[in-house]
């Protein structure tokens, strides 16, 4: 009986972060589009991309790396099309993010519904994508009790995750040239007038970005276990993705702590009932929390983030000055 | 052989719009000398001086460094070449510290930000004579330590062409001959300088060659030491103006308003003014002088009623004023003209037509639900006949005015108003000489018809000929009130930095409010 | 030589037409190679879509009447965006607002319908989905006013907040949930139509609902009261410039609080009006019009008239690549959202033509004799 619910616990922890893995591409992937100034939100819209042509072209080709491959690169040309229509054409970032969403989603639905009516295999009948998926246990780590099969026995995908979330940190905080980007986001004036390319960085890291939510996307294909059905893979995960951007207050290493957190409400909305079960006298009034409360949770949360940090207006707090804004050099 | 330049610009032609900014501009800058770039506001000099830094390009002509013809499509190019421009907005990162502002334009700086950065740049800032804390975050700096940051910058990215855009503007008389020093040093060490400018005394003191602009057009570039003032006026506006401001004569009245220990913080909580006395009399132009951001604002905000004021009384005409809303004091009759540094900011609604800007302050008076839009026609009407607003229609939109007529609509409608004080803040804001004159002119008509007038304004030689007195502001305390046409500009410079407190003078007795005659010279000044 | 990019000042109103115009063309052309690929003949899918199916359809009144189900509460929702956006406030919290009023609304149908008039149930309909929807926004605005919180992002997360409480309405199963069907086993929401609906006033087989008519009133109000009234200038000042608002004595808060209670009632009013149309809850009761709501008003330049003909347009598109669908089976309705995608970037990009100038700059140095 002991075991057993150490059992649970275990795949409680295991479903927090294999469910929400995807969240952490979105996130971080937003963190470096809004460090660049851009306030992308088509972040749902990229992840579908990301999802379906990772998806057809990955079973295609039978090869997991093919799939991550494929998803960046649709990510990244939803990225180009965004770069292209704000920092190039000046266009308004909201309108052409909400566009994007309903583009992406439109594609996503087009080519998903197409591959239905053919037929498409389910994912798992791809012998190397599905072992590539499989779980690999972490050497040491694993073995600790309780926690090490929860958080150390995980797919690829988890621990690329990780390290490009915290490679992305690295990379804003230690690298000339993640200074250079967090210059862009603050002040492009400033940033132009000592010859750094601004144009360029935003093209760049937008494009970086998204090719990393589109990464996401893929995730939740995989996660699916990936046939396609008529409800979407991404279900809402690219808006949660722009909340925990806020609430890890653009910082990539935080994301990672954010996306636990967010993750566990999300687990005890699948998983609450059987923590109940294994826990009567503890968590029994688990059962009786409503599962929307748990999918509101994180919306409400960073909500509340929004008014505190407004409420303490910090100087030097993660959002980017200049996010939101386009950037034009002969503004008069 | 012929000398070799450092820059030479040969018809250079930048239009905006039906703009022509620059029309077929020549400029030669010699290497290891100051050039100063002379004219008017919206002369063009800054427009000229974005192209060699990159930020415009020209519709036509030529640039040439070290004899060679160049093309400089952006910022990266001018750094390239050598060429850097410290900007009148200051071009910084507010949350990064001093070293990652210029670490972050570093050529090869490899890949990886290393702690010793902070090192290397400050060695560097002394090695060009600064003195600099590399670790502190711009938004904790001041105004000229900003400044001194950005010649730091374009130094250390290795300019040998520097360019300053009205650097003094922001800085006290103490601060300007600091930083006059640095440029000479600079001189020294090879570097080429053009500093834009259209304070005539600083072109004297600090230049070695004068160019001169005037609405977009070449006049010509003449050596400093053969030339005066006067003359460089005369290629300024073209035609020779008179450069005494008239200041009538006129039977003062009794205090209209009185300000007894005010006392006002700012957004930030900090004391902005603090216990300040003065009146201001029917019939006189008060002026208020002090470097930026002194009190200047918040005490123009709290006269008009816009900002809650700790502790003090403002008295008009024998009613206390504090706690009224803006309406009901707009209503007494003081009318305020503040004219921010974007100058549309306050007081008018940029992209909404002159009519709507003249109804600002009283569409509400109407009957019913509707804008009475004739009323602001008329009014619109009135104040282009009368003040000589060049305007296609009353329904333009104010932004396409130029500087001058948008000014002139502030201030018209203002005095349309019929106030008894006015209140008024850097009236003459970005205006060339003519307009500005058009605009003293105006105040001084008021002044004539009794109206007392609190003018806070920026150039102490303005203010020393238009005033009647002069009140000095230093960090939000009164430093004394003086006779204008007494006081040195030394001595207004000194008070404005709080070496000289006249405020104090009798310590004996207290300061009282306002009592200027207890702190000018002596016995003659002894008002009635 | 060299390419650079001014802005201009102004380009006629025919211009600016013709380049949109022109934008839209090239959509529905790239559209059309795509159909083309998929062996679809283009002419007769954007016939078939932008007559919405009613040419040669005997119930062809059945289509005008749904899609101006559609119409409705997108024209309501993008004039009552337009008023928060003319003041720049982002209020992108269409969705959540619309949700709340819909909620509000259904409410008073299940409680008062069966013991009021019709008219007074949906006037007190109207009033509570306005009353609901509106403090939502202007809880956003009070925060923004008071403390500068980013209402983008505040009211972004808001619509989720909306969306899984209507979801919980829909779900949960319970004595007190009044709003779901009592004789299903599975929860699905109640219809009320029986109870409550607005009237249609017959015009031969077609019938037109009453709501067409409000949306129009409204319209031309929020025409008069933008441009005309003392409200309206308000508006328009604090939205150019809050400084100058405030400094002419303008209660700046309470105008923004103002605006944007109003701009979330009328968003909750569509909502009544949609549900008092539709007659059941659901939790995609929004067709998102929340978000098609912010393009819309954009797009028009929150020009009251514009929103108009926008709306109508938009509406054809949604509404009628469902009935194309119908014809063209192997086109998916979600054709008509990429479509729309495509309408819209290629209009954000010709925007970029109405907004600048592309200049070729010479070499003066040849060209120019001046020397």
């Amino acid at each position: 009986m002991e075991m057993d619910k150490m059992g649970v616990v275990t795949t409680f922890l295991h479903n927090i972060v294999v469910y929400n893995i995807p969240l952490l591409y979105g996130t971080t992937g937003e963190i470096i589009v809004e460090k660049s100034g851009s306030l992308n939100l088509g972040v749902e819209g990229i992840m579908a991309v990301g999802a379906i042509f990772g998806y057809i072209v990955g079973c295609y080709a039978n090869s997991l790396g093919v799939g991550i491959l494929t998803s960046f690169v649709a990510g990244a040309l939803c990225g180009l099309l965004f770069a292209m229509l704000t920092v190039s054409l000046q266009a308004n970032q909201n309108i052409t993010g909400l566009t994007l969403t309903t583009f992406g989603l439109g594609v996503y639905f087009f080519v998903g519904n197409g591959v239905k009516a053919v037929n498409w295999p389910a994912m798992a009948d791809y012998v190397n994508i599905k072992n590539g998926f499989a779980d690999i246990a972490l050497p040491g780590l694993s073995q600790i009790p309780l926690l090490g099969r929860g958080l150390f026995s995980h797919n690829i995908l988890v621990y690329l995750g990780v390290v490009i979330a915290l490679g992305m940190w690295w990379y804003l905080n230690r690298t000339q040239t993640g200074l250079r980007l967090r210059a862009v986001g603050e002040n492009p004036a400033a940033a132009d007038s000592v010859g750094i390319n601004v144009k360029r960085y935003q093209y760049l890291h937008i494009c970086l970005g998204c090719g990393i939510m589109g990464i996401g996307g893929y995730y939740m294909a995989l996660n699916m276990s990936g046939s396609f059905n008529s409800s979407c893979w991404i279900n809402g995960y690219g808006w949660i993705a722009v909340a925990l951007v806020i609430f890890a207050n653009w910082n990539p290493a935080l994301a990672i702590v954010g996306t636990f957190v967010f993750g566990f409400f999300n687990t005890l909305r699948v998983s609450g009932s059987s923590l109940a079960l294994a826990f009567p006298e503890g968590l029994g009034w688990l059962s009786s929390v409503p599962t929307q409360l748990y999918q509101a949770l994180p919306f409400l949360i960073t909500a509340v983030v929004l008014v505190i940090s407004s409420i303490r207006k910090k100087k030097d707090g993660g959002q980017p000055a200049s996010l939101g804004l386009n950037y034009f050099r002969e503004e008069r | 052989m012929a000398e070799q330049f450092a820059i030479e610009m040969k018809g250079i032609t930048k239009t905006f719009g039906s703009v022509v900014a620059n029309n077929k501009v020549e400029l030669n800058l010699k290497k290891g000398e100051i050039l100063a770039l002379l004219g008017e506001n919206g002369s063009g000099k800054t427009t000229l001086m974005n192209m060699l830094s990159g930020i415009y390009q020209p519709d036509q002509g030529e640039i040439r460094v070290d004899g060679k013809p160049v093309t400089i499509a952006s910022p990266e190019d001018a750094k390239a070449l050598g060429i850097g421009m410290v900007h009148q907005h200051f071009k910084l990162v507010e949350v990064f510290s001093a070293a990652d502002n210029i670490w972050m334009g570093k050529e090869k700086a490899g890949f990886l930000l290393k702690k010793d950065r902070y090192a290397q740049i400050q060695a560097m800032a002394a090695k060009f004579g600064f003195e600099l804390d590399p670790s502190k975050k711009v938004y904790n700096m001041a105004v000229s330590e900003k400044q001194t940051l950005e010649i730091i910058k374009v130094l250390y990215y290795g300019a040998k062409v520097i360019i300053l855009d009205e650097p003094t503007a922001v800085l006290t008389v103490q601060e300007i001959e600091k930083l006059f020093q640095v440029l000479r040093k600079m001189r020294e060490d090879g570097h080429s300088i053009i500093i834009i400018t259209h304070k005539l005394n600083e072109v004297l003191e600090l230049s070695d060659r004068v160019a001169i602009l005037r609405k977009g057009e070449y006049i010509g570039t003449v050596e400093t030491k053969d030339t005066n003032e006067q003359e460089l006026t005369e290629f300024m506006v073209g035609r020779k103006v008179d450069l005494n401001i008239e200041r009538p004569v006129v039977e003062k009245t009794r205090p209209l308003l009185e300000i007894r220990d005010l006392t006002i913080r700012n957004d930030e909580g900090a004391v902005a003014i603090d216990h300040v006395n003065f009146y201001i009399r029917g019939g006189e132009i008060l002026g208020v002088a002090g470097i930026a951001g002194c009190g200047q604002k918040e005490l123009c905000e709290a006269i008009a009623g816009l900002r809650p004021i700790e502790g003090g009384q403002m008295i008009h005409k024998g009613d206390n004023i504090v706690g009224l809303s803006p309406k009901a004091i707009l209503d007494k009759g003081i009318a305020m003209s503040f004219i921010p540094e974007d100058r549309l900011g306050m007081g008018l609604a940029p992209s909404m037509s002159i009519t709507d800007n003249m109804l600002l302050k009283n569409y509400a008076d109407s009957k019913g639900i509707f804008v009475d839009r004739d009323l602001g026609r008329a009014d619109a009407q009135h104040v282009i006949e009368n003040l000589g607003v060049v305007t296609p229609s009353t329904e333009t939109p104010v932004r396409r005015l130029s500087g001058g007529n948008v000014q002139k609509v502030l201030l018209g409608r203002e005095i349309k108003a019929g106030p008894n004080v006015i209140v008024t803040a850097y009236p003459v804001r970005g205006l060339d000489i003519n307009s500005s004159y058009a605009i003293y002119h105006i105040l001084n008509e008021q002044k004539k018809s009794g109206v007392g007038i609190l003018f806070v304004g920026e150039d102490l030689d303005v203010m020393m000929a238009l005033c009647d007195k002069i009140m000095v502001l230093c960090h939000g305390r009164m430093m004394g009130v003086v006779h204008a046409h007494k006081v040195t500009k030394e001595e207004l410079g000194l008070m404005m930095t709080g070496s000289l407190d006249l405020s104090h003078r009798y310590e004996d007795k207290p300061a009282g409010f306002a009592k200027d005659t207890n702190f000018v010279q002596t016995d003659e000044e002894v008002e009635p | 030589m060299s390419i650079h990019v001014v802005k201009r000042d102004s380009l006629s109103f025919g211009k600016k037409v013709l380049i949109y115009l022109g934008a839209v063309a090239a959509a529905l052309i790239l559209g059309g190679l795509l159909l083309l690929a998929m062996g679809v003949d283009p002419v007769a899918y954007y016939s078939r879509m932008f007559t919405m199916g009613m040419i040669g359809n005997k119930i062809a009144y059945k289509a005008a009447e749904n899609y101006l189900k559609i119409f409705v509460p997108l024209v309501v929702t993008s004039v009552a965006l337009s008023l928060a956006f003319k003041m720049r406030f982002w209020n992108i919290g269409g969705e959540g607002q619309f949700i709340l009023g819909a909620v509000a609304a259904a409410t008073v149908a299940f409680q008062l319908g069966p013991i009021l008039p019709q008219p007074v149930t949906l006037l007190l309909m109207c009033l509570a989905g306005m009353l609901c929807a509106g403090l939502y926004g202007v809880m956003v605005a009070a925060l923004k006013v008071k403390f500068g919180t980013s209402e983008t992002l505040l009211t972004l997360m808001l619509n989720y907040v909306a969306l899984y409480f209507i979801t919980f309405l829909g779900e949960t199963q319970a004595a007190w949930n009044f709003y779901l069907d009592e004789e299903s086993v599975r929860p699905i929401f109640a219809n009320f139509s029986k109870i409550v609906s607005f009237p249609s006033i017959p015009i031969g087989k077609f019938g037109l609902n009453v709501c067409v008519i409000f949306a129009v009133l409204i319209g031309i109000l929020i025409y008069v009261y933008l441009k005309y009234t003392k409200q309206g200038y308000e508006i328009a000042v604090v939205g150019d410039s809050p400084g100058t608002a405030h400094y002419a004595g303008m209660k700046v808060n309470r105008i923004i609080l103002r605006t944007v209670f109003l701009s979330a009632c009328l968003i909750g009013l569509a909502a009544a009006f949609k549900v008092g149309t539709v007659g059941i809850l659901s939790t995609t009761v929004t067709d998102d019009v929340g978000w098609t709501g912010i393009i819309v008003a954009w797009l028009a330049q929150l020009n009251t008239i514009a929103i108009f003909v926008i709306s109508a347009l938009i509406g054809v598109l949604q509404y009628g690549s469902t009935a194309a669908a119908a014809t063209f089976a192997q086109v998916d309705s979600s054709f008509a959202d990429m479509l729309q995608g495509a309408i819209l970037f290629l209009v954000l990009a010709a925007d970029f033509l109405i907004r600048f100038r592309v200049v070729f700059a010479k070499k003066g140095g040849l060209t120019n004799g001046n020397g």
